[in-house]
């Protein structure tokens, strides 16, 4: 108990607040923007924390790291630009409530998310830190390959009007996801001596293209056709009742918990939470009068709950073992040293009161999130009452900036202008973008797990089924696979029957 | 239906050359690693000619048209986009020539006005503010290397950011 009255005192004071605020804020507007991401936000943090004492370090870097995590949706739902990695899963829904003038609700839906599944993962990290994180350290090749097959199943839920085009765009994002440097032996793939090609090709540029800039080209040729005075309405936030919360309760309680274990797990990693989150809640209520992908408030919740419980999820290995699972917990990582603090086993017994310090910042954070979020979401919201010609040159400035200081490679921008032109052929023809992305993102971790596997298994692949874990995830993959085929099945009996 | 043929045959071609480029991979010296460098690109390869070619064989039954505005030069629409698509393209290449600030200020009003905005004094003030406040942010808050173009242009940007 003294323990925790010593962590309120360090995180319940004015100069604490006053850090708390500014680091929330400054994570919204770095994740809100394109190109500056979470890591780099809490890097600019970092010369600030030098002189602090290390409970005001932490709960300035652990504000802005809640924040930066949920930054990221504002550009997904107003611009179909996802500000980080992360929000990707957000822009399938979130966007297209914007286009129907349902802005304000779903921006109040993403900070309703993003408070819960932080308070959330806080719990959860109080909790069961150091039991979680040796159940995450079982991990290996064999898990890891199905837990990238699970993320590449959502491509059902996410991709389910087309199901043989959603397929080919898997199959592409993959393809895309093998140029580079080959990282088992390091033989050079697809890059026809071109050292920009070295590195691969990430999906960010190619998001931005394929997202941001290909939506403007298909809002330029509707532009003379449509009622342009739409987009001129006010936007306020709208945060979501207390009923109707209650009411999806199950998406908060499973999206968060998807993120948590996700977020755990070391190289996971919060893109891969949110898309597994947003596939799983696509699965289970399908039927919702709203479809997916056309702005169903669950599509929101989903990714944005999964993403920002994987903050606390991911303090779990970083503090707990010393691992930093994603590159923003390696800053932080590098943060607490440099305030000369050491992760690993030895922190929380050195450090009682550090954990339940960590705890309270997550939840003082994410507080602010949810009342002081209107706020900044509020200025961004601004941004849509420009008319089209100069939003979609906004957009397509703010997108090459992104992809330009991603790296800052111009080659990263030509990859930009050619998703972008790639991602508006697509959508003409109807195939899905989403599941071009999927592939993308996932591509790397499943090759390389797949092939570690059967390296460690002397040639064979027995070891993805003999691994319990494993083969629980890959059951669960044929379950994500055969249910559509399965449930149609069904519904042919049942109208058959009848 | 023939813009979808090409399109998939353009994909085809792609898939194909992909698959040629990853059976000319080394094998690998590790002979636990069974599939090395080239193997997942084979499997994915083929697979794709496969789901390619059942598209295919679908967009040949249903015959259904598909307008692309992109390539159709002879409507407004058409135009705009194409337009707007070569402004971007310009746009880019201009960047590592003159630079971030001159490049976006010359982008932002053409490319508007193309689309259609018709009212020049908002359209000069969204093209400074816009270039301000992204050179401000990103250049000197944020640090980011922007383009600086070439010879004075660069000397002139470093008195900026």
């Amino acid at each position: 108990m003294d323990v925790f009255i010593q962590a309120l005192g360090a995180v319940f004071n004015p100069l604490s607040a006053v850090l708390v605020i500014v680091g929330t804020l400054f994570g919204i507007v770095c994740g809100a923007l394109p190109g500056l991401s979470t890591s780099m936000a809490i890097i600019l943090c970092l010369p600030f924390t030098y002189t602090m004492s290390p409970d005001l370090a932490i709960v300035l870097l652990i504000a802005v790291y809640v924040g930066g995590a949920c930054g990221g949706s504002i550009s997904a739902i107003l611009l179909k630009t996802p500000g980080t990695p992360e929000a990707v899963a957000t822009t399938f829904d979130g966007y297209p409530m914007a286009q129907k003038g349902q802005a304000g609700m779903a921006l109040g839906l993403a900070v309703t998310a993003s408070s819960f599944g932080t308070i959330f993962s806080a719990i959860v990290m109080l909790m069961a830190a150091p039991l979680l994180a040796k159940v995450a350290l079982s991990f290996q090749s064999a898990e890891y390959f199905a837990l990238g097959l699970l993320g590449l199943s959502c491509v059902t839920s996410i991709a389910a009007k087309d199901q043989l085009k959603a397929a080919l765009s898997v199959i592409l994002g993959l393809m895309i996801s093998t140029v580079g440097i080959d990282s088992i032996n390091g033989v050079e793939r697809f890059a026809f001596g071109q050292p920009f090609l070295l590195n691969g090709i990430h999906y960010i540029t190619v998001m931005i293209g394929a997202f941001a800039v290909a939506e403007v080209f298909k809002n330029i040729e509707e532009y003379r056709h449509r009622d342009n005075t739409l987009q001129q309405g006010s936007v306020s936030i709208e945060l979501m009742k207390f009923g109707e919360m209650v009411k999806m309760w199950a998406t908060f309680v499973k999206a968060s918990v998807i993120g948590v274990i996700i977020g755990i797990i070391p190289a996971a990693g919060g893109s891969i939470s949110s898309l597994i989150a947003y596939g799983e809640t696509s699965r289970s209520h399908k039927h919702d009068a709203i479809k997916f992908g056309e702005g169903n408030p669950r599509g929101i919740i989903a990714p944005e709950s999964a993403n920002n419980a994987g903050v606390g999820g991911a303090l779990v290995p970083t503090m707990v073992l010393g691992i930093p699972g994603s590159p923003v917990t390696a800053v932080i990582m590098a943060a607490f040293m440099i305030i000369g603090l050491r992760p690993g086993p030895l922190l929380l017994r050195d450090q009682p009161v550090l954990l339940d310090t960590i705890f309270l910042s997550l939840v003082f954070a994410a507080l602010l999130l949810f009342f002081g979020g209107r706020f900044v979401t509020r200025q961004f919201g601004h941004i849509l009452k420009l008319p089209y010609p100069l939003l979609g040159t906004l957009i397509i400035a703010l997108g090459l900036l992104g992809a330009y200081s991603f790296q800052n490679s111009f080659y990263d921008v030509i990859i930009m202008f050619i998703a972008g032109v790639g991602g508006y052929l697509f959508d003409k023809f109807k195939y899905s973008i989403p599941a071009l992305i999927l592939g993308l993102i996932l591509g790397d971790l499943v090759e390389n797990s797949l092939r570690k596997q059967i390296i460690i298994g002397d040639g064979t692949a027995m070891g993805f089924v003999t691994r319990p874990v494993s083969l629980v995830i890959l059951l669960m993959v044929v379950f994500v696979l055969a249910w559509p085929m399965f449930s149609k099945l069904m519904g042919k009996r049942k109208s058959s029957a009848a | 239906m023939a813009a979808e043929l090409i399109f998939n045959c353009l994909v085809g071609l792609g898939i194909v050359f992909y698959l040629i480029q990853a059976f000319s991979l080394p094998p690998t010296d590790n002979p636990t690693d069974v599939l090395g460098a080239g193997g997942l690109p084979v499997i994915l390869g083929i697979l794709g000619l496969v789901v390619l070619a059942a598209i295919t064989v679908r967009v040949f039954r249903a015959r259904i048209a598909v307008k692309i505005p992109m390539f159709d030069l002879g409507s407004l629409d058409g135009r705009s986009l194409a337009l707007n698509v070569a402004l971007l393209f310009a746009y880019m290449m201009l960047l590592d020539v003159i630079g971030f600030v001159l490049s976006t200020l010359l982008y932002l009003p053409i490319a508007a006005w193309f689309i259609g905005y018709r009212k020049p004094v908002a359209l000069a003030v969204f093209t400074v503010a816009v270039t301000t406040t992204f050179t401000v942010v990103f250049g000197i808050l944020f640090v980011v290397p922007l383009p600086r173009g070439i010879g004075q242009l660069r000397e002139l940007s470093y008195m900026i950011y």
